[in-house]
């Protein structure tokens, strides 16, 4: 088993929006509205997740069982103009995944909640669709998993699919830096030294009525650290590509947009990733597929 | 120092309030008022109160350093009408307590974070404010200084300001139960029992809220060396909440809220607390949308 003591979050997300829940009779549910519901400055968005394996930037966070993964996150229109800053935001959400397997419920700590990170973002948009994000993240394990890793993140995107509409592939860029680590803390290598991570990626995605579907392609370098094994940093974390259908549940209605998603992604790992990722006969695994379903909302 | 490896949870931290936002002027997002901002079924509440001392129905948390508490709430609407169930919702939310102190980043596990917990609540409003709240929290502590709780309590209260305006007195009942765990560190599950009022009035723009309550073991709740004490605690304090603008803003309505709360507590808590009586003094502001 691997992780004790060494990593944490994310890599599917893809959450998105879209359509009423909670098909139940009464009144104020059935209140189609008609307008917008929430048309101040703040918007939450939440989804709860299920997946058969949890990969952080390549890097696997459990062998047994499953993960589920609540988020909320609040968000805040900060500024919104017609100049050069098109618009400005701040975001504060917590991100959590729950095992029952072997890092989790069926583990040494006998608990569930492995992972639980709080961000702050604050994010400007530009012309052209261009963003630019710079996050805060602190990735904390309630059950001792690992140690705490502080990380500030800037991401680079561009939707470009006001220009290319369907042709769209909304490329971005993010680097992280780890800070405050020390050997074995506070990195998601569990190696000796803070590490700087890389992301190049691309959403292309299709929209129709009933359902949306996307490709998320991205790989994950480490351009300092990032990857240790035994001393050595290895360059390439992983590739990933996945197809994600989301499903609407109905139009935007007094509880905002929910939906149901689900879909498959494939990594593909490089050595230090791999080896984090051994099979049954101890031997590194170059090849991971993960699975997944949830809901989400929109408000 | 108190506690290192207590139990126990979620508490005084009540009376937040809302009203007003916050970042007065500044860019035209905020600005832009008018009308509800939040029409629809969802609302949330949240904040962040900083504090000298915790004390967790009366048993002592944490005394030194400071104590930060940052919580949110969303509450859904499922039901509005005139029958005899006048409104339905549910609420879930995370309430959080951060220590610089002992129990936090100056003790053993140098770890800030000392709680957190998740609940949700299925609440039920009839006629003349009268409204029945079940609710189900799991108490965590990620810095492992106690071991999970996981509590149903139920609450009964009435909400008296329509019929005595500034009279009122909102009086409530809870009574909880622990399912798995416990707050006192003892050997049974116990029961809880919360008396309380929360009075209040607008002066001058502000409110000020002097909530009263007493706590009481109706079964194993505040175990010690001499059985279970039925006496928790009693406690009242005075709250000043100043709304940061007279109307709500498209950032919904944000406030700044303090206070100063007496605690008398019981044989057990005050041996553990070293003293039978502490003075909380808070400080934090709210956001309500």
């Amino acid at each position: 088993m691997f992780v004790t003591n060494g990593v944490r979050r994310s890599a599917l997300a893809v959450v998105a929006a879209v359509g009423v829940m909670v098909v139940i009779s009464a009144p104020a549910l059935a209140q189609e509205a008609a307008k917008d519901p929430n048309p101040g400055a703040m918007t939450v968005t939440g989804s709860l997740d299920f997946l058969n394996q949890y990969m952080f930037r390549g890097i696997r966070q459990n062998s047994t069982g499953i993960a589920i993964w609540p988020a909320i996150d609040l968000g805040l229109a900060a500024f919104s103009g017609e100049g050069g800053l098109k618009s400005a935001s701040i975001n504060f959400g917590t991100w959590n995944s729950l095992h029952t397997g072997d890092t989790g419920q069926d583990g040494p700590s006998g608990k569930l909640w492995y992972e639980s990170d709080f961000y702050a973002a604050l994010g400007f948009g530009f012309g052209g669709g261009t963003s630019f994000t710079t996050t805060y993240t602190a990735y904390t394990s309630p059950n001792n998993g690992f140690t705490t890793v502080k990380e500030i993140m800037f991401k680079l995107g561009v939707d470009d699919s006001g220009k290319l509409g369907k042709a769209a592939v909304k490329p971005y860029i993010a680097i992280a830096q780890e800070f405050d680590t020390d050997i074995a803390r506070g990195q998601a290598d569990g190696g000796e030294n803070a590490g700087t991570y890389l992301e190049l990626g691309i959403a292309p995605g299709y929209a129709a009525p009933k359902a949306s579907i996307a490709f998320p392609i991205k790989v994950g370098m480490s351009l300092s650290n990032y990857y240790e094994l035994a001393g050595e940093d290895n360059k390439f974390g992983f590739f990933s590509i996945a197809g994600i259908a989301t499903i609407p549940l109905g139009g935007t209605t007094n509880f905002g947009s929910w939906n149901i998603h689900g879909g498959v992604e494939y990594q593909r790992l490089g050595d230090t990733t791999a080896a984090f990722n051994l099979d049954d006969d101890g031997l590194p695994k170059k090849n991971q597929v993960i699975g997944s379903i949830g809901f989400g909302f929109s408000y | 120092m108190l506690l290192t490896r207590r139990k126990l949870a979620h508490g005084t931290r009540v009376i937040v309030v809302a009203v007003v936002m916050v970042w007065a002027g500044r860019t035209p997002a905020w600005a832009q008022a008018a009308s509800d901002p939040n029409p629809g079924n969802l609302t949330i509440a949240a904040g962040v109160d900083f504090l000298n001392a915790y004390l967790f129905r009366g048993i002592p948390q944490d005394d030194t350093g400071v104590i930060t508490w940052p919580y949110g709430d969303l509450g859904i609407a499922l039901h509005s009408g005139d029958g005899i169930v006048k409104s339905i919702g549910v609420n879930v939310g995370l309430w959080n307590s951060l220590h610089t102190g002992a129990a936090g980043s100056d003790g053993p596990s140098r770890k800030l974070w000392y709680e957190s917990d998740f609940y949700s609540t299925f609440g039920l409003g009839f006629g003349n404010g009268v409204s029945f709240g079940v609710t189900y929290t799991a108490y965590t502590s990620p810095n492992g200084s106690f071991n999970t709780v996981r509590e149903a309590s139920f609450k009964f209260a009435l909400d008296d300001s329509v019929s005595l305006r500034r009279l009122s007195s909102k009086p409530y009942v809870i009574v909880a139960r622990e399912l798995d765990g416990q707050a006192d560190g003892g050997t049974e599950e116990g029961t809880y029992l919360e008396l309380g009022a929360a009075p209040g009035f607008p002066v001058a723009g502000v409110t000020i809220n002097v909530p009263l309550r007493a706590g009481f073991s109706l079964g194993d709740y505040y175990e010690g060396v001499t059985g279970d004490e039925r006496f928790g605690f009693f406690s009242v304090a005075g709250i000043v909440t100043v709304p940061l603008s007279s109307m709500p803003t498209r950032a919904g309505s944000w406030n700044i809220h303090g206070g100063v709360e007496y605690v008398r507590l019981g044989d057990r808590n005050a041996e553990i607390l070293g003293d039978t009586s502490k003075v909380i003094g808070s400080i934090g502001i709210g956001l309500s949308y």
